[in-house]
């Protein structure tokens, strides 16, 4: 059974679809560049809800698959395969990138029906589905770096993807930017992991350290730090997230699926990954587990002002990616990839809803100028309640039994695991409060548009299904999942180092449960107090506080913190010493130096290469006398006409014998 | 006079991908004279072109579904593995040349033309497979015979037949150079056989006439692969023999020429002589040095794009000739892929120059003005093939720069002299992106003199597109061919 399932297929037939539709795709009307766009993700989608049927149901024992279809780079002592690996964790992942992936593709034929390169959107869209799917099947380091470069090249043209906006293409460039530190610090890893295991394979990489190599603490250290790099570049984490914000710049199905429900993700998935790795390295768990729940409380605190509808949902999508990460700082890795399943559900509903009323909306984004829209888009409104109950951590919603699991988790792991549970819980508070005044502020109340002539309609049938069916999702996401799931995932990141864990008892469990729905009902509670009828309490908070308000509003200065570091001495740097040293000396300089000697040449060639045969032959003549003459003196340079012996010449009248056979 | 044996019976199993291609090439003459006088000329060329692809994708096959090694009359010919790859490499190239040369208006025989296509093919196919000096030089004069006449073809281009009667007096002179030099091997030797050369001279001591013979050989090789100071043929063939043949002239041959040139290195070079290899060594990096500073000097300073090609081929058998000086089994492989895979994208470029001659009726750089505006796939296929050349990854011809130049250095012996060598071929070929990048511009910066489409057959941008998908697939897959072509 398993012989005939062709995981290549995953991969190649979203870049199938990237290729007809980017090749073709102009031509094609837009119903054919729907049909190519959907049918292929889909496939991809069938072929990996296959695979995990034969797998988890009929022979779990025989994870993981990997198949080597060739060698890829042979040279010198470099030996990479190109394997692809299917195991319980791929499985996961893949449902959720071509399944959401599907859902969300579904979506944008409605929300992009009228935009100009509809057919470049869903060639990008489908490319992405290539290199994600690539990243996550990888079997090695490098491939999966193939798979992260190529996300982010999609990601970067999705970003930019209105190319008639320049804020658009700065957020595009300034993604792309921000992730090359990133990737710096992830292909340091690579060639770390490379000096140390001599291979990058990962199942290769984990027998050898299942083998007690010797290999030091420190070296684990070391490349667990470079890889936290990289993955605080793609997944947003401090200090690294100031690209994703600005990422709403693209067409909300792709802050949808790229910027919230997979490719961000990566980080995460990589950890879970190269898990063995990190369990030996304590510092740099210790340097995850505080980097997420700095990220997870430091962006729900900004996410509690903004106005934007997007940007509440790109901060909170940062904040959940941060509780992620302190999953995997405290080597919870199921609980962290519990919560990357549930987040994708219940955020990218989040992101489709908050399109659903942006597109309803006529392109408006600032909540200040909505209010009322329950009655104009019920679905969009029912739907996203769902998502905003389960990002709150309200039971029996997807989120609260992934986010109780790290929280539980963290608080048993050790006094630094306890301090950052603390951050963790306030946080929680904090995601419930701004949740909830996103919904508020957005489908109760009185209309607050400006255009009174202009009603919000409900969106059409292709973006409310995918609503539905991920509020379904979001709703029971969590307790299908709780339980089984640390078992499911067990035989690829269940841990071979004991974890310092406290012995968990089921009553620690509970109060901890019961402290966690306390404190988001009270975030919801505040929400409540403040947004649900119009009133001016808000207004008042921020005036008494304007300090701080302000402070959160301009997203604690970061922004232009780092433009005065590290971007405004760049530009300095680049403008006056480069550009004066660089382009100045050395490319004006080499260029006038290769065109002296191409004129040069020139005229010498007009000389030599006259055309003139007689001149050619005695060319060649003297081309050949130069060269005898040379090979004479260099054979006389090493003194070997010494030991010449003429008698040992055969004369040249020769015995058919003495020929060599 | 040689005491052997010979067994036709041996010979023929040896020599059936050959006999198919006479055979068809016979066959092509018959169709087009006998049957098709009557036809239009297009149908006449593509009926033509058709028998030929036909003819080497057959011996192609046969080479595929029989691997194995043999050898005829003491390895007077020999098909090994590294062999049939070379030949299959050929074949591919002259079905490619023939595929691009559908739309090829230069000549009114159509059928003459393409049986002495197939004619060069068989020539460079003995000539790969030859360890023997006279087959060696027996086939060499096949091949250069072919390409003579088919240099001419354009009968009424004056330039065709200047490019025609240069190649044939330059090459006369060459052969006959090499002719002496073996004479002189004989002389010294007894034999003509290479692996017999390789053993009577290890007994001798470095003599005079060694060192005469050996320079004689170096030049009739030299003329070859254009390498210099014997290189001075190049560009004027290039530029003036029609596109098809200069392709083949830049690919086919070149492979079957470096083949030749690894087996007799290997010969003159015998382990137990260090003082002699050492003289072969040295006068083939002396060549190699003035080919790499000569050939992409002078491609700076052109403004003709066959031109261009053609010093930069120049540099290109320089870096080759490294590789063959460094005499390691991985050098030699390494060597193997460079040529082939550097032929490849040769007959891309020519492809397209083809395209845009028959558009602009020049190659200048102007002709290439706005290229990508007036035919976007020509124009990525053009920037695939030159960045390759190039040298830039992850295109085909980085790895071939990098196996080559890695073979070289880890090749034992090499010591600070070879390691300055590969300085300076690496830094030769950070120039040679220059003038790439100057095609490159016209083709992709410099605004069109005319917005009206390239008028390209579909066939021809399915060819081009196919290779220009070969050499990008053959970079993202480098250890693809690893199985015909042992780089470890």
């Amino acid at each position: 059974m398993t012989q005939h399932l062709h995981l290549w297929l995953i991969p190649i037939l979203p870049f199938v679809g990237f290729l007809l539709n980017g090749m073709l795709g102009r031509r094609l009307p837009k119903a054919v560049v729907s049909t190519i766009a959907l049918a292929f993700p889909l496939a991809s989608f069938a072929v990996v809800a296959r695979a995990a049927l034969i797998f988890i149901q009929v022979k779990p024992q025989i994870l993981p698959w990997l198949i080597n279809y060739s060698d890829w780079i042979n040279a010198g002592p470099l030996h990479i395969q190109f394997t692809l690996a299917l195991d319980q964790l791929t499985i996961l992942m893949l449902s959720i990138i071509t399944g959401v992936g599907f859902l969300i593709h579904l979506y944008s034929v409605g929300y992009m029906g009228h935009e100009e390169g509809y057919w470049r959107y869903f060639s990008y869209l489908n490319l992405f589905l290539f290199f994600m799917t690539v990243l996550v099947l990888a079997g090695n380091f490098l491939l999966m770096f193939v798979g992260w470069e190529g996300v982010g090249l999609a990601s970067y043209l999705l970003i930019g993807f209105y190319l008639d906006r320049d804020s658009a293409a700065n957020a595009g460039k300034k993604a792309f930017v921000v992730n090359r530190i990133g990737d710096f610090g992830f292909l340091v890893g690579i060639f770390l992991v490379l000096a140390n295991f001599h291979s990058l394979d990962f199942f290769a990489i984990n027998n050898i350290i299942h083998s007690n190599s010797g290999i030091s603490t420190a070296t684990f250290t070391a490349i667990g730090l470079c890889l936290i790099v990289g993955a605080c570049g793609k997944s947003a984490q401090i200090p690294l997230y100031v690209w994703l914000p600005d990422a709403m710049e693209g067409p909300t199905p792709v802050s949808a699926l790229i910027h919230a429900a997979t490719m961000v993700t990566a980080g995460v998935y990589m950890i879970a990954r190269t898990h063995s790795i990190f369990d030996r390295a304590p510092i740099a768990l210790a340097t995850i587990a505080i980097i997420g729940a700095a990220t997870a409380f430091f962006a729900a605190t900004v996410g509690l002002v903004q106005t934007d509808i997007k940007r509440v949902l790109a901060y909170s999508t940062i904040s959940q990616l941060g509780y992620m990460f302190l999953a995997c700082g405290v080597m919870a890795y199921s609980a962290g990839v519990f919560h990357l399943m549930t987040h994708a559900f219940f955020k990218a509903l989040l992101f489709l809803g908050a399109g659903s009323v942006i597109h309803g909306m006529s392109n408006e984004q600032d909540m200040r100028k909505m209010g009322g829209l329950r009655k104009c888009l019920p679905v969009t409104c029912w739907t996203m309640f769902a998502a905003v109950l389960a990002i709150s951590g309200i039971p029996p919603f997807a989120g609260f039994f992934s986010k109780d699991a790290i929280l539980a988790e963290a608080f048993q792991a050790g006094s630094l695991g306890k301090i950052l549970y603390f951050v963790g819980l306030a946080t929680a508070g904090l995601t419930s409060f701004y949740m909830f005044r996103l919904w508020y502020l957005t489908f109760l109340g009185e209309s607050r548009s400006e255009d009174h002539d202009h009603h919000p309609h409900e969106s059409p049938w292709s973006m409310l299904l995918p609503l539905v069916i991920l509020a379904i999702l979001s709703v029971c996401g969590g307790w299908i999942g709780y339980g089984r799931f640390s078992h499911l995932l067990s035989p690829v990141i269940g841990s071979d180092i004991v974890s310092p864990t406290e012995a968990s008892s089921g009553s620690l469990e509970l109060i901890l449960s019961i402290v966690a729905v306390a404190v988001a009902a009270l975030g919801w509670f505040v929400a409540h107090l403040l947004y649900f009828k119009p009133n001016d309490r808000a207004q008042k908070l921020a005036t008494s506080a304007r300090g701080i308000y302000s402070l959160l509003l301009h997203k604690y200065w970061i922004d232009e913190l780092y433009h005065a570091i590290f971007v405004a001495p760049l530009k300095f740097i680049s403008q006056y010493i480069l550009g004066w040293i660089g382009e100045g000396v050395l490319i004006r300089g080499s260029a006038w130096v290769l065109a002296g000697i191409a004129s040069l040449t020139g005229e010498l060639l007009r000389r030599w290469q006259s055309g003139n045969l007689r001149s050619y032959s005695g060319w060649l003549v003297a081309g050949a006398a130069a060269l005898l003459l040379f090979a004479a003196i260099y054979a006389n340079h090493l003194g070997i006409w010494i030991h010449f012996d003429p008698s040992k010449v055969l004369p040249i009248s020769i015995n058919p014998n003495a020929a060599g056979h | 006079m040689n005491t052997f044996a010979v067994n036709y019976g041996n010979l023929f199993s040896i020599t059936i991908p050959e006999t198919i291609l006479e055979v068809v090439s016979l066959l092509v003459l018959v169709v087009d004279l006998g049957f098709l006088r009557k036809s239009t000329q297009p149908a006449r060329m593509t009926a033509a072109c058709v028998l030929g692809v036909i003819g080497s994708v057959l011996a192609g096959l046969w080479l595929l579904t029989h691997s194995g090694t043999a050898s005829f009359a003491g390895d007077a010919l020999v098909l090994n593995s590294l062999v049939a790859a070379a030949q299959i490499g050929i074949l591919l190239l002259t079905a490619l040349v023939l595929l691009l040369s559908f739309q090829a208006e230069f000549s009114r025989n159509p059928g003459e033309y393409v049986a002495i296509v197939l004619l060069a093919t068989t020539g460079m196919m003995l000539v790969a497979a030859a360890r023997d000096l006279l087959v060696i030089f027996v086939a060499l004069e096949l091949l250069s015979l072919s390409l003579y006449v088919l240099a001419a073809f354009a009968k009424s281009s004056a330039l065709s037949s200047e490019a025609a009667l240069k190649y044939y007096l330059f090459g006369g002179m060459s052969a006959a150079l090499m002719l002496f030099g073996f004479s002189y091997l004989y002389g010294l030797t007894g034999t003509t056989n290479l692996n017999g050369i390789a053993v009577s001279l290890a007994s001798q001591g470095l003599s005079p006439l060694v060192v005469v013979a050996m320079v004689l050989v170096a030049a009739g090789l030299g003329f070859k692969v254009a390498a210099v100071p014997f290189h001075l043929w190049a560009p004027d063939t290039y530029q003036g023999a029609p596109a098809p043949v200069a392709a083949l002239i830049a690919s086919g041959s070149k492979v079957a020429s470096f083949a030749v040139l690894v087996a007799v290195t290997g010969s003159l070079i015998p382990a137990a002589s260090a003082s002699r290899g050492a003289t072969w060594i040295v006068l083939l990096v002396w060549m190699a040095g003035a080919s790499i500073l000569l050939g992409n000097l002078a491609a700076l300073a052109q403004t003709s794009v066959r031109r261009l090609l053609a010093y930069s081929a120049i540099a290109h058998a320089g870096y080759m000739l490294l590789g063959i000086a460094a005499n390691t089994p991985q050098s030699g492989a390494a060597v193997f892929y460079y040529a082939l895979t550097y032929a490849l994208t040769t007959v891309g470029a020519f492809g397209v120059i083809a395209v845009v001659e028959r558009n602009m009726g020049s190659d200048r750089f102007d002709a290439f003005a706005g290229l990508s505006r007036r035919n976007p796939l020509l124009a990525a296929s053009m920037l695939i093939f030159l960045l390759s050349l190039a040298g830039i990854p992850p295109l085909v011809g980085f790895w071939a720069k990098f196996n080559l130049f890695a073979a070289v250095l880890r090749a034992p012996g090499v010591g600070a002299w070879g390691l300055g060598m590969v300085i300076f071929a690496l830094a030769a070929s950070a120039v040679s992106l220059y003038y790439y990048l100057q095609v490159l511009k016209r083709v992709y910066v410099v605004p069109a003199m005319t917005d009206e489409p390239m008028a390209v057959s579909a066939l021809e941008q399915l060819v081009l597109l196919v290779i220009a998908l070969l050499v990008a697939l053959l970079g993202i897959f480098p250890s693809a061919l690893s199985g015909w072509i042992p780089l470890g």
